[in-house]
């Protein structure tokens, strides 16, 4: 997680062509960060005892916990992309990103990650620096450091040409079995507003973790704070989350089938929108064939898939995707090509 | 007499809470059908996830 390869910004045929990438830190997985693994539950007879027994692992973040269900849908993509990615050192990589698309803006980004010298696992070394500018002067970069071995600090800024947009800082600090997060978002003191984020998340059993969140804004004139809950339940080859809060619900199901198959299964409902939506989405991974292929099918009559190859021995990965809104009649296609 | 009244009554009712449910099946704008509806397709795709995804793509294939 701390090499320049995995520090790098999010492979384009992961992303819609033609789009800025999200906001730093809100969307994308930031590097340095490792994922919650699924653990196996012991047999039945012994369960109890090795409940008792087992001790208690860090939950992982508050973010990861729908991370893993998220991940084996496949993202939109529209018109062309061509990303070259180049290392030019163990601890140094850009990249170069040309977009030519009908629907958003075409472009060209630049890229580049820096990973330090401070290694803090086998595969962590801080401080991480990600940033990338478009030609338009819009920067998005953010940098992650582990100030001790439990306390991370993240600062993360979004830049449209010359204003800021985003300006964030968090803290996080992992327990021995729990993890919590503090985030301020935006502050402003001349104007005297901002959000301040609180994320906290406790492992309950080796199955079981139970958490929640709270959201305070403030801006002149008016103030509000919303909280949710969460609840994660990992077995032997799945993972069931489920997240409610005044805003809604959201319910994630990840299921292993196979070391090629993986399905999830999501449930999204907004009471602000008045709005649901029911997905099913798969992963095939056949490595023998460097083929990666996603599929979605969700209950807005969208129906979507991707396709990554890589054309080895050549350095280059071929990513096609389509999505098709048969209530809306609209059909979208996207092309990437990825070399390094 | 009133019998034969109460139970046009009562089957006068059935057909209306069948109509109302029928509607309401069918109301497309109606926030707590379309979750019920979704909740649904949800259990579904995890019964599908956890019974009918365990094949194996690996596997020889059978001889013919």
């Amino acid at each position: 997680m701390g090499s320049v390869l995995a520090a790098a910004s999010p492979s384009p045929a992961s992303a819609a062509a033609g789009g800025s990438p999200g906001v730093p830190g809100l969307g994308s997985v930031p590097p340095g960060f490792a994922m919650p693994s699924v653990s196996s539950v012991p047999a039945a007879s012994d369960q109890q005892t090795a409940d008792a027994d087992a001790p208690l692992l860090n939950p992982g973040t508050y973010e990861e916990c729908h991370r893993k269900c998220k991940e084996v849908f496949p993202q939109q993509m529209e018109g062309v992309r061509l990303v070259v990615n180049k290392g030019l050192s163990n601890h140094f990589q850009v990249s170069h990103t040309v977009t030519l698309s009908t629907l958003g803006d075409s472009g060209y980004r630049f890229g580049s990650t820096y990973v330090g010298t401070k290694q803090t696992g086998p595969a962590e070394s801080f401080p991480v620096m990600v940033g990338d500018m478009d030609n338009t002067g819009s920067l998005n970069a953010q940098i992650i450091h582990q100030l001790t071995s439990a306390v991370r600090s993240k600062i993360a800024i979004q830049t449209q040409q010359h204003k800021f947009v985003n300006w964030q800082c968090d803290l996080e600090w992992r327990g021995e079995n729990f993890t919590s997060a503090v985030t301020l978002g935006n502050p402003d003191v001349l104007v005297g507003s901002g959000i301040v984020v609180g994320h906290y998340l406790q492992s309950i059993t080796p199955a079981l973790a139970l958490g929640g969140e709270l959201v305070y804004h403030k801006r002149p004139g008016e103030e509000g704070a919303v909280t949710s809950l969460l609840g994660r339940y990992t077995g032997d080859n799945f993972i069931a989350t489920l997240t409610l809060g005044g805003a809604g619900g959201h319910a994630t199901y990840y299921h292993k089938a196979t070391d090629q198959l993986q399905v999830g299964v999501e449930f999204e409902a907004n009471t602000r929108m008045q709005e649901t939506t029911a997905s099913f989405g798969y992963q095939l991974d056949v490595p023998k064939a460097n083929l990666l292929f996603k599929g979605t099918v969700d209950s807005n009559w969208v129906v979507g898939a991707t396709l990554e190859k890589k054309l080895l021995p050549l350095p280059l990965t071929l990513a096609l995707g389509a999505f098709l809104n048969h209530r809306k009649n609209k059909f979208q296609c996207g092309f990437g090509v990825t070399i390094g | 007499m009133s019998g034969a009244g109460a139970k046009k009554g009562l089957t006068s009712g059935v057909m209306e809470w069948v109509g109302s449910a029928c509607k309401f099946a069918t109301d497309r704008t109606d926030f707590r059908r379309n979750l019920l509806v979704n909740l649904g397709l949800f259990a579904a795709g995890v019964w599908v996830a956890r019974n009918l995804s365990d094949f194996d793509l690996m596997s020889p294939q059978p001889l013919t």
